[in-house]
């Protein structure tokens, strides 16, 4: 398809870490032959200068240059060149999002095209779920353009008979992500990638801030247990209405906002005093069963008849029941957020050890629908920890028909992962911020068209994925478990 | 009036702790432009304060790993390494990243909380098998910060009879209540140090908990703190004791060795009750199997308490057994008995984080005993061999009312994790949630469930 936003995607930062540190020796003497053989342009003889010096070590492609015949180590005619593993690497990213994958992230907002450089994109070091998935695939012989293009990657976001027909061109929409956990530049770059993939994003529970007016269409109100910023009128708006009584990261408990994070900018948003802390409470507290829930989706249902209506739960042991419950209320979408999912802050004692992980709850529902004889009327979709083209398609297998996607977009605006969202200042790197200075980082175009370009090479991954699965759309992947296989046990 | 039960934290500074995970590197490149000090949020960059000309060392242990200096820095002179001091904490079980955790909440009484999901390893072994639930719909058990104070966390140790057999012979049962679901023990690295042994049981004291201690280590000047000590005592040395503290304490704890007379304990038991008819009494074995006999056989003589003794890393000394497991097995021999409620089961030995607090809970015990925890709170780094002489941490030196306060920190921090777990799942008190092992889920369990309909064994399916 093609994508509306352009413009420059490149780092925003003046060096780029990479896996191999490049050093050159005291012998060394500067006849620039490795200056010619580098293919990945790591040295550079500058202008004015009679020296070769090491400019952009964080290119270089280490050992698997060794059988190339622009081998710099080998080639170097006093040995002066060394490369090693940068112990450096070792302090980026975790076993969920391991540097290869958060360099590799990095990569596809730039480019939107596949890694090419034997770095991991595909999969994390966390040693089970989807981390211990592959796909069983029978031809692994690299499709032609022609075959791609014929792929569908669409999904339909509502499947039951009455309402209107809402589908997106990639089987993802965007996470909520409220203004004030994350800055408004980043929430616009969210929504016009949204625009551009004529997918969604979504406010979080934070109100709508005016800006995001003209993307309109694209965006989906979230209702949460505070009401914060959730009015007639940011319902009225909204194609999609998501009903949030849980969150992944800190299932079953509300959140809440410290006073001085809760800036006048903020307040207003909020509809609320600032200065105050604003509680998020668990659960809502009008709602305790099914009948109290399905008359949450009447009331939105009066002020906007047209909406879908999504409900997002975290993932209990008895999920499989909330997700039917919520079928009889008449929801569109049921939406599992699982206990990886990212959040502004949370303790880590809940994000650990409360609530299942994603891929037990994805089997769990797809199974008990489909018992129940309703799968094919509710759109199951699934958040919390997709990092890669591939957990999409993994998150698919197991039965949901879609996923929706918070980090990797953040990860996409040049997030580490450093954890530090709600510390003093918020995000050093100015994305999960409000600071007026900090947020300046980014700009909604830039981040627009990383975003796009994420989405633009998982597109690809996974057309190519159903391809080689011998699969013509994506929603025939749904439920193949049997396309699937573990990788250790 | 009115009170309720509340936990004073107050900031408890460690310099020793002060160990960061990362080391910022400057190399000679450095040009000491200053564009990391701009950049620098957590104030890891600065400048010389004698020559103002230069950069300073950069203070490695408040980086929080943003990259935001390595990437900016117009030399590429700023390098991140992870730090040595902090990679060498601990062992495989007391991980680093656990001893980081303790130290936080031993500092300021708060409840860990950082941005962005999950990042460690799916599961892992122990207690990192377990995963505990949640209820989507369920009354409001708190409200913000304060309301979820109302969540009820004491619990009685003791015996309580089954049913009612004779009402004219009904005695009241001897109970004792703490006001956590946590006991302290002294044992920890089987440290000699007076100063820590006084900080653990002044902190047992104002948590209104027990804090076990060897007979050996009594010293006079706890005498105002005997209502907070459980004495442990072994039994071949029972009959020689005869000191004051035993008479006053609230629980005694008599140690069984491997092999030990039946009749000597039936001795050792009648005379404790003799002397401290109100104490519980409370048998400590590395077995859990043993044990369930010895209660068997001694259902007469009441003991009160069973306490499974496992080691730091939480195995018991025989089969090599996860106290999580041995605690579910002998909770489960007890139901089957129909006399669960007659015995409080408790257990000590590799309760490291907060999380192990409604693990063990979850699987059937009453309450937990935390020991190496409260010396890694007071600035132990779990070195793989304790030498007192050559500690790191000067552990020894401790002035006792900060590690007090590190220990009511911790303590609180761990008792406000707790209550996030317990109102997750919409409980109200921790009694509650003793052998709920339908409020968790395990790893294997839900492994098989999940996927051994789709995936054979790991092999491939047609």
């Amino acid at each position: 398809m093609k994508v509306l936003v352009k413009g420059n995607a490149g780092p925003r930062f003046l060096n780029s870490v990479g896996k191999f540190r490049v050093s050159i020796g005291e012998k060394c003497f500067h006849c620039g032959l490795c200056v010619e053989l580098c293919p990945a342009r790591v040295f550079e003889r500058k202008e004015g200068f009679n020296r070769v010096f090491v400019t952009s070590p964080a290119r270089c492609l280490g050992p698997r240059c060794q059988q190339g015949s622009f081998f710099c180590q080998k080639k170097c005619p006093v040995e002066a060149i060394e490369i090693e593993t940068d112990p450096q690497w070792k302090t980026l990213g975790d076993f969920r999002w391991t540097p290869d994958l958060i360099l590799t992230t990095w990569q596809q907002a730039e480019t939107g095209e596949i890694p090419q450089d034997g770095l991991e994109y595909r999969v994390g070091n966390s040693g089970g779920g989807f981390d211990n998935f592959d796909f069983l695939i029978k031809n692994s012989s690299s499709p032609s353009d022609q075959e791609i293009d014929k792929i569908d990657t669409s999904i339909s976001l509502n499947r039951r008979r009455e309402g209107k027909k809402i589908s997106v061109p990639v089987p993802w929409y965007g996470a909520g992500m409220s203004f004030g956990s994350i800055s408004l530049p980043v929430m616009l770059a969210r929504a016009m990638a949204a625009e551009a993939w004529s997918t969604f994003t979504s406010t979080g529970e934070g109100g709508y801030p005016e800006e995001l007016i003209p993307h309109g269409p694209h965006i989906i109100t979230q209702i949460a247990t505070g009401l914060f910023g959730v009015s007639e009128e940011t319902i009225k708006r909204a194609p999609i209405i998501e009903f949030k009584y849980a969150q992944g990261a800190k299932p079953g408990l509300g959140g809440h906002l410290l006073g001085d994070k809760n800036t006048p900018q903020v307040a207003i948003m909020r509809e609320a005093v600032c200065g105050t802390s604003l509680f998020s409470p668990f659960p809502f507290h009008s709602v305790y069963s099914v009948e109290d829930h399905k008359k949450h989706i009447d009331w939105v249902k009066i002020m906007n008849p047209e909406s879908l209506i999504s409900v997002k739960v975290s993932t209990p042991s008895d999920v499989d029941m909330v997700a039917v419950g919520s079928y009889y209320a008449g929801a569109n979408i049921i939406h599992l957020d699982g206990g990886y999912g990212g959040t502004g802050a949370a303790p880590e004692i809940a994000k650990k050890n409360i609530a299942m992980p994603i891929e037990y709850a994805i089997t769990k529902v797809h199974r008990f629908l489909l018992e129940e004889g309703v799968r094919d009327e509710i759109v199951l979709i699934a958040s919390g920890g997709i990092r890669t083209a591939y957990d999409i398609a993994k998150s698919i297998a197991l039965g949901a028909d879609g996923v929706v996607i918070g980090t990797a977009e953040l990860v996409a605006l040049g997030c580490v992962r450093c954890g530090n969202c709600e510390s003093g200042r918020g995000c050093p790197r100015g994305i999960a911020t409000t600071d007026s200075e900090l947020e300046k980082q980014i700009s909604p175009e830039w981040g627009a068209h990383r975003i796009s370009n994420l989405y633009s090479a998982w597109q690809k991954q996974l057309k190519i994925l159903l391809c080689q699965l011998g699969l013509k759309n994506i929603e025939e992947l749904r439920g193949r478990t049997d396309l699937l296989r573990r990788i250790n046990e | 009036m009115y009170k309720r039960y509340h936990i004073e934290t107050a900031a408890a500074i460690l310099p020793s702790t002060k160990i960061g995970k990362f080391q910022i590197i400057r190399e000679d490149k450095c040009l000491n432009c200053g564009r990391c000090q701009e950049l620098c949020i957590y104030d890891v960059h600065k400048r010389d304060a004698v020559d103002p000309r230069r950069m300073a060392e950069p203070v490695s242990y408040l980086c929080k790993n943003c990259f935001s200096c390595i990437q900016n820095c117009p030399q590429q002179a700023l390098k991140m390494v992870l730090s040595e001091e902090s990679k060498n904490l601990g062992n495989s079980y007391w991980m680093p990243e656990k001893i980081h955790t303790i130290w936080n909440e031993a500092e300021e009484g708060k409840i860990p909380v950082y941005g962005a999901g999950y990042r460690g390893p799916f599961k892992g072994s122990g207690f990192d098998l377990i995963w505990t639930d949640m209820s989507e719909i369920v009354r409001p058990t708190r409200d913000g910060i304060h309301g979820r104070e109302y969540i009820a966390t004491a619990v009685d140790l003791g015996t309580k009879p089954s049913w009612i057999a004779h009402f004219e012979r009904l005695s009241l049962p001897r109970l004792f209540q703490i006001k956590i679901p946590l006991l302290l023990d002294t044992d920890g690295l089987r440290l000699e140090s007076k100063n820590l042994v006084m900080a653990i049981v002044k902190a047992a004291s104002e948590l209104r908990t027990l804090a076990f201690l060897d007979i050996q280590s009594y010293t006079d000047e706890l005498e105002p703190y005997l209502e907070s000590i459980a004495l442990r005592i072994p039994l071949e040395s029972i009959a020689a004791i005869n000191r004051a503290p035993w008479k006053e304490v609230n629980l005694i704890e008599i140690i069984l060795s491997q092999k030990f007379r039946i009749k000597e304990l039936e001795q050792a038991l009648a005379e404790l009750r003799k002397h401290n008819p109100q104490a519980l009494l409370s048998l400590g074995l590395a077995s859990p199997f043993p044990l369930e006999e010895i209660f068997t056989q001694f259902q007469e003589k009441r003991v009160d308490v069973l306490n499974l003794h496992a080691n730091g890393q939480g195995r018991t000394l025989d089969g090599n057994d996860f106290i999580a497991d041995s605690i579910k097995r002998l909770h489960q021999d007890f139901i089957k008995k129909a006399a669960r409620d007659e015995v409080t089961i408790i257990s000590k030995g590799g309760i490291a984080a907060a999380e192990h607090v409604p693990k063990l809970i979850i699987c059937g015990a009453d309450a937990a005993v935390v020991d190496i925890a409260l010396l890694v709170a007071m600035g132990c780094r779990v070195c793989s061999e304790c030498r007192p002489e050559s500690c790191p941490a000067e552990i020894q030196k401790l002035d006792p009312e900060l590690g007090r306060q590190r220990i009511v920190n911790m303590v609180c921090a761990w008792r406000d994790q707790l209550l996030e777990v317990l109102s997750a799942m919409g409980i109200r008190d921790v009694r509650r949630l003793r052998g709920e092992m339908g409020r968790a889920m395990f790893y294997h369990e839900i492994e098989r469930e999940s996927f051994e309909s789709i995936f054979n064994n790991g092999g491939l399916r047609k």
